[in-house]
């Protein structure tokens, strides 16, 4: 698309040929973007390049003198002279100094790279750890074996999640103050962080051997036995079931963790303090969260049959199906209070 | 002076005396001034808007992402999803919500909070699980263009209740078709051989909530 070069100062008509290259390239192809590279203003249009280079020394000899009456003022948050100078350069300083030590910290703290060794995992040494935190090992004398990962634990505790979202949904809980997402990811993961801080602050008063990582993949793996037995149970509906796999698959998961502990800690009262504290928050968790995320209806269903019906006798129902069109809406409090009442009531 | 050269025209604007002195302007003096200041900009003629490759929606490749998650035992290519492409994903999550408010249930919000953050989730999780980064638009474009199947789903939702074991059943089907296809597709793109399952994973949780919003 070059045009012949006009002689330098040559005299041009103001819409002249020289014009044309510009045109073509705009209406060519219909693309929305000029390409740069095709478009040098150097093409042969010499007179432009004059004016430009004119205008140019210009417009830096006016910045020039800007700058020197501008240098000459010196004025900086009112203070005129070597004063200001003084100040704006301090201001500078520090300006400079703050955003480093920002970035720094932003960069060693924000670093999502220092989790990264804890993700490490294959899916064969996730599965074998699953099943071995439902084994208790009897050693005592020799500290037990931690697995130190995350990637484990992490999902146990959005499983949980997600299986008290399904509890709830199912069940037609209302959650008044919040949202039933908000609730299940505060409690699950409130226990999680909340009860592993907190036994491991234990730990250190008992001069137990065991670090902060340690203590969350032990209480994740822990909660895999709470996964299960939420799992049937929010299906099933029996409480003399629940309270079967309470002790046994609560207690299987409870007893691992306690014997890890207890491997690892000297002292018996040391011992009884913390794995005391450990079972028996681990162990009120499940029944917590049976009870106050899957509300028992069959309380008011039991009333409204009538007395002949013995009240601790449950049957294991389709919620959906025996309900009415119009769903009964009870806070969960208000409906595990009137069956404790009916229990209570018949005896 | 109209004759001079070719030129593109707005729509309507044939004939009109003024436009043809408008244009001279803008193309004589106010381009070049622009084109000396590196300012590139140029007013968008109206063919733009027949063409989408030049919007970069390339439709050739939305069909093969599309055709990659609908069989979830093909193998996938890794180059697919070098380009970041979220068309499909955000047609495919406004096509969910329209399923769904078929269904009587106004959700988009929900749909779109649960997208963002559970791409953030995993976009997360895989940046640590990898040894080479992956970026969010990859993460957001192919979990968007998993999320057909839940489509598939929510439109049978409109006929039948999925209240049942028949629609409990189907949907943990559906969830598993596509947190498979998802992990496929991740591991051919970050070369993660033998971690399908762990990515598989977490991307069966995110679809499960979808699915929680679904059914119930």
């Amino acid at each position: 698309m070059a045009t012949t070069a006009t002689p330098a100062g040559g005299s041009r008509n103001g819409t002249g040929p020289e014009w044309g290259g510009f045109e073509e390239n705009i209406q060519g192809g219909g693309s929305a973007v000029i390409d740069m590279e095709n478009m040098d203003d150097t093409s042969g249009s010499s007179f432009e390049d004059m004016g430009e280079l004119h205008q140019r020394l210009r417009e830096e000899e006016v910045d020039a003198d800007a700058a020197a009456a501008e240098e000459e003022d010196g004025e900086f948050l009112g203070m005129k002279g070597f004063k200001g100078q003084l100040s704006r350069q301090v201001a500078d300083q520090m300006w400079q100094a703050g955003k480093r030590q920002a970035s720094r910290a932003f960069s060693l703290y924000a670093n999502i790279d220092i989790l990264r060794p804890y993700f490490d995992v294959e899916p064969a040494q996730v599965r074998s750890r699953l099943l071995e935190s439902m084994i208790p090992i009897k050693m005592v004398n020799f500290p037990q074996k931690i697995a130190g990962e995350l990637y484990g634990p992490l999902m146990l505790v959005f499983t949980l999640v997600a299986i008290l979202l399904h509890g709830m949904k199912t069940s037609d809980t209302i959650i008044r103050e919040g949202t039933l997402m908000g609730t299940a990811i505060g409690t699950c993961f409130g226990y999680w962080l909340g009860v592993s801080s907190f036994i491991y602050f234990l730990a250190y008063l008992c001069n137990a051997q065991i670090t902060m990582l340690q203590m969350l993949a032990l209480l994740g793996y822990g909660l895999f036995g709470h996964c299960i037995v939420l799992l049937i149970t929010y299906n099933i509906h029996l409480h003399a079931l629940f309270y079967l796999f309470w002790l046994l698959v609560g207690g299987l998961s409870t007893l691992r963790m306690v014997a890890v502990l207890v491997s690892r800690t000297v002292g018996p009262t040391q011992r009884l303090l913390l794995c005391g504290t450990l079972a028996a928050l681990h162990m009120l968790f499940l029944l917590y969260l049976h009870f106050a995320y899957h509300k028992v209806v069959e309380g008011i269903l039991d009333t409204l049959e009538g007395p002949n019906i013995p009240p601790m006798q449950r049957v294991p129902r389709d919620i959906p199906a025996v309900l009415p069109a119009a769903r009964l809406p009870a806070t969960v409090l208000n409906t595990t209070v009137k069956a404790i009442e009916v229990t209570l009531r018949s005896h | 002076m109209t004759a001079m050269s070719p030129r593109k025209v707005w729509a309507g604007s044939e004939g009109c005396q003024t436009w043809d002195n408008l244009t001279l302007i803008f193309t004589n003096l106010i381009i070049p001034l622009r084109i000396r200041s590196r300012v590139v900009m140029t007013p968008v003629p109206m063919e733009i808007f027949m063409d989408p490759e030049k919007l970069g929606i390339n439709f050739d490749h939305i069909w093969q992402k599309t055709l990659t998650v609908l069989n979830p035992l093909k193998p996938a290519d890794g180059s697919i999803m070098n380009e970041t492409d979220l068309a499909g994903p955000i047609l495919f999550c406004v096509a969910l919500g329209a399923t769904l408010l078929l269904a009587g249930k106004v959700q988009f919000g929900y749909i779109y909070g649960m997208s963002a953050i559970g791409c953030l989730g995993i976009y997360a999780l895989l940046n640590l699980m990898s040894s080479s980064g992956v970026s969010y638009g990859c993460v957001a474009s192919v979990l968007g263009y998993c999320l057909l199947p839940m489509v598939i789903l929510s439109g049978g939702a409109v006929f039948f209740s999925l209240q049942g074991t028949i629609g409990t059943v189907l949907a943990l089907v559906i969830i598993v078709w596509c947190s498979l296809s998802a992990s496929k597709i991740f591991i051919s793109a970050l070369d993660m051989e033998g971690q399908q399952l762990l990515v598989a994973y977490p991307c069966a949780l995110l679809y499960g909530l979808f699915a929680l919003l679904t059914v119930f």
